[in-house]
């Protein structure tokens, strides 16, 4: 078991009128290797459930348990030596007034201690070098430029590379490919596929597009007000079509937004 | 008109600011926190570094604790926002206010003068060196080393974690940095930077005096726009060096403008050491507003 999930619960403006019940109890186990898509409609609280793994917030209830550690109560800076990030807004990963290899180096320390020796080491060069090349965007000789010069595409890439730079125990994705065009989406997504591969990642990835969820996950999730109300591994996955997970959201009475999702 | 003595003593006063300069840099560009401490942190070091002087501490030495207590100074603020949630400027104001109680204290009054006692610049002069070049060799000598150590500090692992904290806190937070330790410290080294700083100020000017950081702040502003307009880019991050000689240079284009201003006479008007913080704020206001200026007349 990698990451365990139990009762969380969480609130956003508690005891104001804005009140939000964001998370309704959520139960969820994670096996090391699964990679789990995670859908369901705006405000269901698929990017509450990954901010609680992350450590954004701390839950009001239940607990969170990765690999043998309690993490419940710790601050996202201390998690963050487990887990692997990558945002919606491509300019969230990375950043812009910094170099390509500073970043990288950065990145190279995710969870280690911070001291006075150099921060990027050159020695480290060919290592960035040959996890550029494999973007085929040539930011192989580019390691000097700032990251702000590059597009967002580019950046997403780069974010992409930093969060797997130093090997997660499990790779959070909050819709990575939605702030970007139909092409770019497809080459952050192939390139997600490799290096979930090629590093054997625990991933969970959240996505509005159902064609996606069902191509690359082990197993699917669906989110609605808060609760895990379908939730489909292994075998089972293979026979679902988008057909079945748009019945499954009208059994619930969303239709309102299957229609939306239809059309991603 | 303007004389050579006025010029020398403009260039040695923008390096015995340089390091003020760069402190403030360290906060407002480096760190994203605009930070009214130093206006209590500069005479806090003058302050601290006189008392020790008085005491017979080597004028050197008496410049370790001087940094130590801006740093705490530093700090607090840091503290103070981060801890408590209180407002980066809000917080600096409160620790800014705090110190001119502090200072007075730690001076025994409003001010402490430092007669015939010996200075940084005091060996030069026994060896023969005539005191308008002494001090700025001195201070020139002061902001190198401090220009240097910065620029090492922000190479340096900690130092780029700092820098993404300014540009980018979401970001380094996932890289398993502390947000809150960044901002403490960097907010605390550059109180420091700016105390020692007073420090040096008091040593050259014979005396502390609570008042005497009034406008630090917008001076260290001031000092960054020139350079960065004159001398440098204005990105933080990989171009620090670069950004740190610009701050040192511009520190003292600021003195040398702010001596030329004083010696303009025109009919009866001429411009009062008084007038300094308005036509600094002007100065910086303009600075401020000129990249939003530039865009409107390109449209
Ligand atoms: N920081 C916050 N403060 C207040 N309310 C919040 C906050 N974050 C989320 N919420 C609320 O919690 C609920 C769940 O939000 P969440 O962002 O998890 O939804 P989501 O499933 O990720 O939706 P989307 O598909 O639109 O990204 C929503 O009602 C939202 O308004
Ligand atoms: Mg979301």
């Amino acid at each position: 078991m990698m990451l365990r999930l139990n009762g969380v619960r969480k609130y956003f403006g508690r005891g104001t009128i804005n009140e939000v019940l964001a998370l309704d109890g959520v139960t969820l186990d994670i096996e090391k290797g699964e990679f789990v898509c995670v859908i369901g409609s705006n405000g269901a609280g698929k990017s509450t459930l990954m901010n609680s793994i992350a450590g954004t917030f701390f839950p009001d209830e239940g607990s969170v348990v990765l690999q043998d550690n309690a993490i419940t109560n710790w601050p996202e800076h201390k998690r963050a030596k487990f887990i692997g990030r990558v945002f919606q807004d491509p300019l969230s990963g990375t950043s812009a007034n910094m170099t390509i290899e500073e970043n990288m180096a950065i990145a190279m320390l995710r969870g280690k201690r911070r001291g006075l020796s150099r921060g990027v080491k050159p020695a480290h060069r060919e290592l960035f070098q040959n996890r550029l090349k494999k973007l085929e965007l040539g930011l192989e000789n580019r390691l000097h430029d700032r990251v702000g010069l590059l597009s967002g595409g580019q950046r997403q890439a780069l974010t992409m590379l930093m969060a797997t730079l130093v090997r997660p125990d499990i790779l959070l994705l909050d819709e990575h490919t939605a702030a970007l065009d139909p092409k770019t989406a497809e080459l952050i997504l192939s390139l997600t596929r490799e290096l979930v591969e090629e590093l054997s990642l625990t991933t969970l990835m959240i996505t509005h597009n159902m064609h996606h969820a069902l191509a690359f996950g082990s197993r699917v999730i669906m989110m609605h007000r808060g609760r895990v109300i379908f939730d489909v591994r292994g075998e089972k996955v293979k026979s679902l079509t988008v057909d079945t997970l748009l019945e499954s959201f009208h059994s619930v009475g969303i239709a309102e937004f299957s229609d939306r999702m239809l059309l991603v | 008109m303007i004389t050579w003595y006025a010029v020398s003593g403009a260039i040695e006063q923008g390096l015995v600011y340089g390091m003020m300069s760069l402190g403030v840099f360290m906060t407002f560009r480096l760190l994203d926190f605009p930070d009214l401490t130093v206006d209590g942190s500069l005479p806090l070091g003058a302050a601290v570094g006189s008392v020790c002087l008085a005491q017979g501490m080597p004028p050197f030495l008496a410049l370790i604790p001087a940094a130590f207590a801006g740093f705490l100074a530093g700090s607090v603020t840091g503290i103070l926002n981060t801890k408590f949630n209180i407002l980066h400027l809000l917080a600096s104001i409160l620790t800014m206010t705090a110190l001119y109680s502090v200072n007075i204290r730690i001076m025994g009054g409003p001010n402490l003068p430092l007669l015939g006692l010996p200075f940084v610049f005091s060996p030069l002069i026994e060896m023969g060196i005539t005191p308008f070049l002494a001090s700025p060799i001195v201070f020139g000598g002061f902001a190198m080393v401090a220009g240097a150590l910065l620029f090492w500090f922000m190479q340096t692992e900690t130092g780029q974690a700092l820098i993404a904290t300014g540009d980018n806190p979401k970001m380094i937070k996932s890289m398993g940095v502390n947000t809150h330790s960044m901002i403490i410290l960097g907010v605390g080294l550059s109180n420091a930077m700016v105390a020692v700083s007073g420090a040096l100020i008091a040593q050259n000017q014979g005396a502390a005096d609570v008042n005497m950081g009034v406008g630090t702040i917008v001076a260290g502003l001031a000092s960054i726009v020139v350079g960065e307009t004159l001398f440098g880019s204005r990105a933080g991050g990989s171009s620090v060096g670069r950004c740190v000689v610009a701050v040192v240079l511009g520190s003292v284009v600021y003195r040398l403008a702010i001596a030329f201003a004083l010696g303009i006479k025109v009919g009866e008007f001429s411009f009062q050491p008084s007038d300094l913080n308005l036509i600094t704020s002007i100065l910086v206001v303009f600075a401020l507003i000129l990249p939003q200026l530039q865009k409107r007349l390109r449209k």
